[in-house]
C-alpha cells in the first residue's frame, strides 16, 4: 500500500540515473482500465510538465521513481484530457460516498503497488479521510516516511473504497469523456439523494440533477429545502426545469412554483405538459397555509354506486404514486364526497360488494379554505392518514396526506 | 392603480429585503465587545487624532467585504472550501490553526466584555461568565438560535445611543473635522498598536469567512448580486458611522475631561453621560452585554463550522456529537477556554486583553487577504466577475500597509 501523499514530489530518474523532475500528478484512463494508473506527470526543473507512460516505469519506491527510458524516449500517454488526474480531480475535492450516502472531502488517496516483470503497476484502492490521513498530509516532507506512517497510525484509518466513490464533475462534456456517471446515485432513496445534494455547491447540484432521470430528479428535488429547490430550478434551463416539475407530485410542484420568481414560474408552467400544468395552476389558485394549499388532487375517486370491482379498476388506471394510496373516495353524480373506503377493506371484500357498504362513517373532510392548523388538529384528533378536501358544496377536490402535516408540525417545533 | 415606476421600486425593495441579512448582521457583529472597547480607547486616549483612519479603513472594509460576498455568490462555496480546493490541505490547516488562535482571542474578548458589562450591574464575573457560557452553548445547540438572533439584532439599536451622545456631548467639531481630514502618523508603539487594533476590529478575518458562508447559505443568485452589494455597502457604512461616533463620543467626554485613561467598562460608560446622565452606566452595560452575548453565540459556532469545513470534517448542529466529534469538540472547547481564560485573568487585564485580541486580528488580516485576492482574481473560479484594477489596488495596498505596520510595531516594541 502506498499513499498519494507519499508519492507526491518524489524525484524521478531516467534509465541512466539522471534526474528528470518531481512527480506531481497521476492519471487514470477510465476507458482502458478504470483502476490502474496509466500516466505519471513529472515536472522538470525547467518547469515543463512531462507525462510518462506507466509501461516505462519499472520501479517505484518511497524514495524515488525509476523509469526505463532516457529523456528523449519518453512516450506520453495518448489522451491527456481523457484522464482522471488524482491531484487535480480527486485530492481535496468533494466526492460522494455512495455507500454511506454522504459527501466527503478527500484528504489522501490509497494505492496498491504491484511490481511485475516489466513494470510496476499502481492500482487505486480507496480514498482516505479523517485524522490518520490528515496527519499523513500534514507531516509529509517534514519527517521520514515510516515515522509519518507510525504517527498517523495512532488514529484508525477511515477509507472509502474506490468502487463507492462517485466523482462530481460540473462539466458535462468532461463527464462523458471520463465516464463519470451518476448511475449509482440514481439507485439511492430520494431522501438520501436529497441529503447529498444539500452538501454540494450550486454547480455540482446542477450537474447531478441534469444527468439523472427526470423522475428520480423530481423525487430528490421534492426532498430538499425550499430555498435550495428554488435556486436549483432557477438555474436550470426552463425545459429541463419543466420536465422535473412535471414529475413532481402536484402539491409539491405548486409549492415550488409559488416560491420561484413570477417570470421563471410562468416559463416553467408554459413548458410543462398541458394536463400537469393545468393541475398545478388550479392548486396555485388556493391560498398557502390553507387545506387547499396543502392538498394534492391525485386521489382515487370512484362513483358511490360502484362495487369493489370498480374500485380495483380505478386503482389499476391510477397515474399517481400507488404507495401513498390509503383509501378510495366515493363521490355521487354531483362529485360530492359521500364515502371513504380504506384499502384494507377492499382487499378483504368480494368483488361484487357495493362500496357503499364498506364506507367508514362518518366521513371526515375539511373545506379548502380551512387554516392549516385546523387540518393538523383534525389529523391528530381522528388519527388520520389522509384527509379529503371539499368545497362549500361538499365536492371533492383532493386530499391532504400525512407527510405534509408532519412537515408543518416539524416546522412549528 | 400603481404606476409602473412604483411597482419596479417595490419589486426592487422586496428583492433587496430578501437578500438583506448577511451584510447587516455582519456589520452589527462587527461592533462587538472588541469593537466597542477598541473604538472607546481610541477616542479616550487619542482624542480625535485617530478619526482620519476611519475613512481609509471603511474603504478597505467595503472592498474586502464586497470581494468576499462576490466570491460567495459566484462560486456558491465558502472561503475555507475555496482555499482548500486551490491550495491543498497543509496550507488550509495552517491557516485554520491561525484563525483558531485569533478567534479564541476574540471569544475571550466577548466573555471579557460580558464580565465587564455585568460588573456594572454589580454581578460578580464568576457568576456572569459561566452562566453566559452555558447559556450560549445551550441556545445555539438547541436550535432556538434563529429566534434569539432576531432579539439580538433588535437590541443593536443601542448603537444609536452613541450617535445621540456624540452630538449631545458638544464635541469640538472643528477639532473633529481636522482629526478626520488631517492624517497624523506617529511612530511610537502605542500609536501603531492602536492603529492595527482599529483595522483588526473593523476588518476582522473571521467575519470575512462568516460573511461568505452566510451569503452561500442564503443562496443568493448571480442575477441578484447587485442587491447583495447594496446590503454589504449599507452594512459597512453603518459599522463605520457607529465606530466613528463611539470615537467622537469618547473623545468629547473622556479625552476632553483630561482623565484620558480607559481602564474598564465604568470608564467607557462615561461616553454616554451626555445622553443618559447617571443612567449612562446602565445603558452602556446593557449595550455591551447584548453585543458580547450576540457575538459570543456567533463566533465559536462560525469558527467550528469554518475549520471543520475547511479540513473536511463532519459539521453541523443537526448532527449528533458522535457523528461530528471534531465539530462539537471545537465548539465546546472554544467556549470553555474562552470563559476560563477570562476568569483566570486579573480584572484589570480585561480591557488590555480585549485590545490584544483585536490587534491579533489585524496581524492575521493580510495573510487571509492575500488568499482572498489571489482567489478572486482567478478567471477559472470567478469568470467575468474577477476583481477590477481599482479593487485590487485598494486591497493590495491594505495588505502591504498592514504588514508594514506589524513589522514597525515589532520593531518599535523591541526598540530597534
Amino acid at each position: 500500500m502506498i499513499y498519494f501523499s507519499e508519492l507526491q514530489n518524489l524525484p524521478a530518474y531516467d534509465v541512466k540515473g539522471d534526474y528528470l523532475g518531481r512527480l506531481v500528478d497521476l492519471g487514470i484512463d477510465p476507458n482502458r482500465n478504470p483502476l490502474m494508473v496509466a500516466s505519471f506527470l513529472v515536472r522538470t526543473p525547467k518547469e515543463e510538465l512531462v507525462c510518462i507512460n506507466h509501461e516505462q516505469i519499472p520501479s517505484i519506491s518511497v524514495r524515488a521513481i525509476q523509469t526505463s527510458v532516457s529523456r528523449p524516449e519518453i512516450r506520453c500517454y495518448d489522451t491527456d484530457d481523457g484522464l482522471i488526474r488524482i491531484k487535480k480531480d480527486v485530492l481535496d475535492q468533494q466526492i460522494i460516498d455512495v455507500n454511506h450516502r454522504k459527501v466527503v472531502r478527500v484528504i489522501d488517496v490509497d494505492f496498491d503497488i504491484q511490481p511485475n516483470e516489466r513494470h510496476t503497476v499502481l492500482r487505486i484502492i480507496s480514498v482516505s479521510v479523517g485524522w490518520a490521513a490528515a496527519l499523513r498530509r500534514l507531516l509529509q516532507g517534514t519527517l521520514a516516511k515510516h515515522t509519518v506512517r507510525r504517527i498517523a497510525s495512532t488514529f484508525p484509518p477511515k477509507v472509502i473504497p474506490w468502487e463507492f466513490v462517485s466523482l462530481i464533475e460540473p462539466d458535462p462534456a468532461r463527464r462523458v469523456k471520463l465516464r463519470i456517471s451518476y448511475d449509482r446515485l440514481a439507485k439511492l432513496h430520494p431522501a438520501d439523494l436529497a441529503d447529498i445534494l444539500e452538501e454540494l455547491s450550486r454547480d455540482e447540484q446542477k450537474s447531478v440533477i441534469e444527468s439523472l432521470d427526470d423522475e428520480i430528479a423530481a423525487e430528490a428535488v421534492s426532498e430538499i429545502p425550499t430555498h435550495m429547490q428554488v435556486a436549483l430550478l432557477d438555474s436550470l434551463p426552463a425545459g429541463k426545469a419543466a420536465d422535473i416539475v412535471e414529475e413532481m407530485a402536484p402539491d409539491e410542484a405548486a409549492d415550488v412554483l409559488q416560491e420561484l420568481p413570477p417570470e421563471t414560474s410562468a416559463e416553467v408552467l408554459a413548458n410543462m405538459e398541458k394536463e400537469e400544468a393545468q393541475e398545478v395552476r388550479e392548486l396555485l389558485g388556493f391560498e398557502e397555509n390553507t387545506a387547499g394549499g396543502l392538498m394534492t388532487p391525485e386521489c382515487i375517486m370512484v362513483a358511490d354506486s360502484a362495487s369493489v370491482e370498480g374500485a380495483v379498476a380505478a386503482l389499476k388506471i391510477f397515474s399517481g404514486p400507488l404507495e401513498s394510496v390509503h383509501a378510495v373516495y366515493l363521490i355521487d353524480t354531483e362529485c360530492v364526497l359521500s364515502g371513504v373506503v380504506p384499502l384494507a377493506r377492499i382487499l378483504l371484500a368480494d368483488a361484487s360488494t357495493p362500496l357503499k357498504e364498506l364506507s367508514s362513517e362518518p366521513v371526515i373532510s375539511v373545506p379548502f379554505h380551512a387554516d392549516e392548523r385546523a387540518v393538523v388538529d383534525l389529523f391528530h384528533k381522528y388519527n388520520l392518514v389522509s384527509l379529503p378536501v371539499v368545497d362549500d358544496n361538499g365536492r371533492l377536490f383532493g386530499i391532504v396526506t400525512a407527510d405534509d402535516v408532519l412537515e408543518i408540525t416539524i416546522k412549528a417545533r | 392603480m400603481t404606476s409602473p415606476r412604483f411597482r419596479r421600486f417595490r419589486i426592487n425593495l422586496l428583492i433587496f429585503l430578501s437578500v438583506l441579512g448577511p451584510g447587516i448582521i455582519t456589520a452589527n457583529v462587527d461592533n462587538d465587545a472588541g469593537g466597542i472597547f477598541t473604538y472607546s480607547v481610541a477616542g479616550a486616549h487619542f482624542g480625535y487624532g485617530l478619526l482620519w483612519l476611519m475613512i481609509p479603513i471603511t474603504a478597505a472594509l467595503i472592498v474586502v467585504q464586497e470581494m468576499v460576498a462576490r466570491m460567495g455568490v459566484v462560486t456558491g462555496k465558502g472561503l475555507a472550501d475555496l482555499i482548500r480546493e486551490e491550495y491543498g490541505f497543509r496550507t488550509t490547516f495552517i491557516l485554520m490553526a491561525l484563525l483558531l488562535v485569533a478567534n479564541l482571542g476574540n471569544t475571550i474578548a466577548e466573555f471579557a466584555g460580558l464580565a465587564s458589562g455585568m460588573s456594572l450591574f454589580g454581578v460578580n464575573r464568576y457568576i456572569s461568565v459561566p452562566l453566559a457560557a452555558v447559556l450560549v452553548w445551550v441556545l445555539v445547540l438547541q436550535g432556538t438560535y434563529r429566534l434569539v438572533e432576531k432579539v439580538f439584532l433588535l437590541a443593536c439599536f443601542f448603537y444609536v445611543a452613541y450617535l445621540i451622545s456624540g452630538f449631545l456631548a458638544h464635541p469640538d467639531w472643528g477639532l473633529a473635522m481636522r482629526g478626520i481630514s488631517q492624517p497624523s502618523l506617529r511612530l511610537d508603539s502605542a500609536y501603531l498598536y492602536m492603529v492595527i487594533g482599529l483595522v483588526g476590529t473593523t476588518i476582522a478575518p473571521w467575519m470575512q469567512f462568516y460573511l461568505q458562508a452566510a451569503v452561500v447559505e442564503k443562496g443568493i443568485k448571480l442575477k441578484n448580486y447587485a442587491y447583495s452589494r447594496w446590503d454589504v455597502l449599507v452594512g459597512c457604512v453603518v459599522t463605520s458611522v457607529v465606530a466613528s461616533f463611539i470615537i467622537i463620543a469618547c473623545a468629547a467626554t473622556i479625552h476632553a475631561s483630561g482623565h484620558q485613561r480607559l481602564a474598564d467598562a465604568a470608564d467607557a460608560a462615561i461616553a454616554l453621560r451626555p445622553l443618559a446622565g447617571r443612567a449612562a452606566g446602565v445603558l452602556f452595560a446593557f449595550g455591551l452585554c447584548n453585543a458580547s452575548l450576540f457575538a459570543a453565540s456567533i463566533l465559536p459556532l462560525a469558527t467550528a463550522y469554518c475549520v471543520c469545513e475547511g479540513l473536511g470534517f463532519e459539521s453541523g448542529v443537526n448532527k449528533r456529537p458522535y457523528e461530528a466529534p471534531t465539530f462539537y469538540t471545537l465548539y465546546t472547547a472554544l467556549i470553555i477556554l474562552g470563559a476560563v481564560a477570562v476568569l483566570a485573568l486579573r480584572e484589570s487585564m480585561q480591557v488590555p486583553i480585549i485590545l490584544l485580541s483585536q490587534v491579533a486580528n489585524g496581524i492575521l488580516l493580510p495573510f487571509v487577504l492575500i488568499f482572498m485576492l489571489r482567489l478572486s482574481n482567478r478567471a477559472d473560479i470567478m469568470g467575468s466577475y474577477r476583481n477590477t484594477r481599482a479593487f485590487n489596488a485598494i486591497a493590495w495596498v491594505t495588505c502591504v500597509v498592514m504588514i508594514a505596520l506589524t513589522l514597525l510595531l515589532v520593531a518599535t516594541s523591541i526598540k530597534l
